[in-house]
């Protein structure tokens, strides 16, 4: 036998449920455009009877209405820590790719206004003298020729070293993000626990949790495993930086000073926790592990190119001027100046009096040109730069080629995460209607027992 | 792809991913037509870079040997010059020598007529001698001065050669040697236009008929280089061919390396214009829709 009141209580649980549900749908509805929020579902579950049937002990109850089983987040583990991967790399491709198109945007080759240009436009100045060795005009463009392509070489040279020392101050500022990050992953964890503890809801938790771990990996390539409760462990090439409620300090060893400058070393990492310091493994991703490779190869590369350039023109220019004789007569001196430990930067012409430049093939005056037309033909170094800019900007090309082909795949997954995890509108519509129509019915169902009620109560015994 | 849910955000994000790929593709192509370029960074085409590096490089060299041939034209046409005109009054100065010649029992003044005429040609050889082309002898080699004689007649430049590069280690001399087309010094043309002019003041006629014949040595001496310089000329002009063949040549592969193909880009503009406007179109239909419109 079922009470009479026991239909009241269930139709209660319907209305119950459809409002937590309703509430639900409002939730997921709220943050349809909330970064990071993965969708809420409800599930329901029906109310059986209560304990197992015995010999004497039987329900005849057909079910006590609804309640509400779980309220699922809905995410995939492994998707996340697909997603966590792929941004890694694609920050590490995109930090690279950036820095990179600034340095060749800079070169101005191919161009009129580039190194290139200036070797041609030094070459000829060198046959107008030839041609014309008595004049000073000739001879001043020959000198002024000389000093643009010793600017054009060093303001490349000093572009390097502008970007190198953005990078080297972008890491800070990203070291300095690891680790506010990581601060705040581990409070999280903190507060996952607590929650999950006492039964609390952990889902918007949830959400933060993954958030800081994205930007971790997007950071530095780290990788997350998750422990039973939810908590977050992130190790960074395989040493601990956050271990549930405690997160360690990353901090830069060595290559770069806390001002940006750096001391010359190799750039490299370490973790300090509670109890020590462990060095992090070379071959980190994310977007510090971008700079750092191309502060540790790709620039480091092309300056030492730059500087077996800047070193090659003006060790063969002065060979060739030491061989011929200015207007005076004298022996030729050195044409260009440099400091051998950093030739590209400090290339300048030596000579400052046009009498002085050695035109001359033959010792004591005249208007001998002999050396000026072999000047003109002295040096190779041409080939030496086509060879850095073309080995540079096959370097950049491929860069740009992984950075597309990363973005696809990156997307991807983007496209597979917000598939499953993402609000859509007219679901949650839908689920709304639904939840409105079964509040509806089960009002009904109250109606009715009450009117049922009502007539057993106040219209028994009574003949109309 | 699997049937999936398809969400609002997934929706905003493909749209926008859709729409900034258009763009993208839209603003490069831009950028080609409104720099004309389709190389702007090296990454654009490493290979084409180079060759594109190489090119310029070669223009600018080419642009200097046809002026260094230019250049050197003009030496050489002023050499000619003056050497026609040195032959030009060697020949009076023949003619005059032989005059003197055939008039044995002419009277001694026409004699030195004949001799202050002769005196005249050597001043105007000496002239001619001494053409310059912006202000260097081009008789006179390497000097600094702007003299290849002096008014005797003795040659005072410095011996030297003066090249222009021409092609790519290719020099050619483009002064003449003063002593190898007017006789080393004692030996010159000068010298015997003096000792031709004394015979007939002397009414020498041995020293006479000597003349006649050293001037018929200078004078081919003269023709000599004349011919020399003339066929140098005829070298260096059509070095200055070559090299302004050359250059249009390598201007045309230039801008195919460099520049952007024009109708081509255009087309492509068009075509992704219409892809830009269509990836819009429907966009803006698509994102209006909603279950909302269908409730009451």
């Amino acid at each position: 036998m079922t009470s009479t009141f026991s239909t009241l209580s269930t139709a209660l649980s319907a209305l119950q449920y459809n409002s937590a549900a309703l509430a639900v749908a409002g939730g997921n509805i709220a943050n349809v455009s909330t970064a990071g929020y993965a969708r809420r579902t409800i599930n329901a579950e029906s109310v059986a009877q209560s304990g197992m049937p015995a010999m004497w002990s039987r329900s005849v109850s057909n079910g006590d209405g609804v309640k509400v089983g779980s309220v699922q987040r809905m995410v995939d583990p492994l998707l996340d820590a697909q997603a966590r991967r792929q941004h890694a790399s694609q920050a590490y491709l995109d930090v690279q790719q950036s820095s990179l198109q600034r340095v060749e945007t800079g070169f101005n080759e191919p161009g009129a206004s580039g190194v290139a240009a200036a070797i041609a436009d030094f070459r000829t100045s060198w046959h107008d003298l030839a041609n014309n060795p008595g004049s000073d005009a000739a001879r001043s463009e020959v000198l002024g020729k000389a000093a643009t392509l010793a600017s054009a070489i060093g303001t490349q040279a000093a572009n390097i070293t502008t970007e190198s020392g953005d990078q080297r101050t972008r890491i800070l500022n990203d070291v300095s993000e690891v680790n506010s990050v990581a601060t705040e992953l581990a409070s999280t964890n903190k507060a996952i626990n607590a929650a999950s503890l006492n039964g609390s809801d952990t889902g918007t938790l949830l959400d933060t949790r993954d958030q800081l771990a994205l930007r971790l990996s997007e950071l530095t390539g780290a990788t997350a495993t998750t422990r039973a409760d939810g908590e977050f462990d992130v190790t960074l090439n395989g040493v601990s930086l956050v271990d549930g409620a405690s997160a360690g300090t990353l901090q830069i060893a060595s290559g770069i000073t806390s001002t940006g400058a750096s001391d010359g070393n190799v750039i490299s990492y370490a973790i300090t926790d509670s109890s020590r310091t462990t060095a992090v493994p070379a071959g980190m991703t994310g977007e510090i592990g971008g700079v750092t490779d191309l502060l540790t190869t790709t620039l480091p590369a092309y300056s030492s190119g730059l500087d077996a350039v800047a070193q090659q023109l003006a060790d063969e220019i002065n060979t060739q001027h030491e061989a011929g004789y200015d207007a005076n007569g004298n022996a030729g001196t050195a044409f260009f100046s440099y400091d051998p430990t950093d030739p590209a930067a400090t290339l300048a012409v030596a000579i400052t009096s046009t009498s002085a430049l050695a035109a001359s093939g033959i010792p004591g005056g005249g208007l001998d040109a002999a050396n000026a037309t072999a000047m003109a033909g002295s040096t190779t170094v041409e080939a030496s730069y086509q060879q850095l800019i073309n080995g540079f900007g096959t370097h950049v090309d491929a860069v740009n080629r992984a950075t597309t082909s990363q973005q696809t795949l990156t997307t991807q997954v983007d496209t597979s995460r917000t598939a499953l995890s993402g609000v859509s509108t007219d679901e949650e519509l839908t689920s709304m209607l639904t939840s409105q129509r079964s509040y509806q019915a089960a009002s009904r169902v109250m109606t009715t027992v009450d009117s049922m009620l009502d007539t057993l109560i106040n219209h028994t015994g009574l003949v109309a | 792809m699997a049937l999936q849910r398809v969400t609002d955000s997934m929706m905003v994000q493909s749209s926008l991913a859709a729409m900034q790929g258009n763009l993208a593709q839209l603003a490069a192509t831009q950028q080609q037509l409104t720099s004309g370029r389709k190389l702007n960074v090296p990454s654009d085409n490493p290979t084409d870079t180079t060759s594109a590096m190489r090119l310029r490089s070669s223009i600018a060299d080419q642009t200097q040997y046809s002026r260094n041939a230019e250049d050197g034209d003009a030496w050489l046409g002023q050499a000619d010059t003056a050497l026609t005109s040195a032959n030009d009054q060697l020949l009076r100065a023949q003619d005059l020598a032989l005059q003197g010649a055939n008039q044995g029992s002419a009277s001694q003044t026409s004699l030195d007529a004949l001799a202050s005429e002769v005196d005249q040609i050597k001043a105007g050889m000496i002239d001619a001698a001494n053409t310059t082309y912006l202000g260097r002898p081009v008789f006179g080699g390497v000097t600094a001065g702007v003299k290849a004689y002096d008014a005797s007649g003795a040659y005072v430049g410095t011996p030297g050669t003066v090249d222009r590069t021409i092609a790519p280690g290719t020099t050619l001399r483009v002064d003449t040697d003063g002593q190898a087309a007017f006789g080393p010094t004692g030996d010159s043309v000068f010298d015997h236009l003096t000792a031709l002019s004394t015979a007939l003041r002397a009414g020498d006629s041995t020293g006479i008929t000597a003349g006649i014949a050293a001037l018929k040595t200078d004078q081919n001496r003269i023709s000599a280089a004349q011919t020399d310089v003339g066929t140098r000329q005829n070298r260096i002009e059509a070095a200055d061919q070559t090299a302004q063949d050359k250059l249009l040549s390598l201007q045309t592969s230039l801008t195919s390396v460099e520049n952007v193909d024009l109708p081509k880009t255009i087309m492509n503009l068009q075509m992704q214009q219409t892809a830009y406007q269509a990836s819009l179109a429907a966009t803006s239909r698509v994102m209006q829709q909603s279950l909302l419109d269908y409730l009451r």
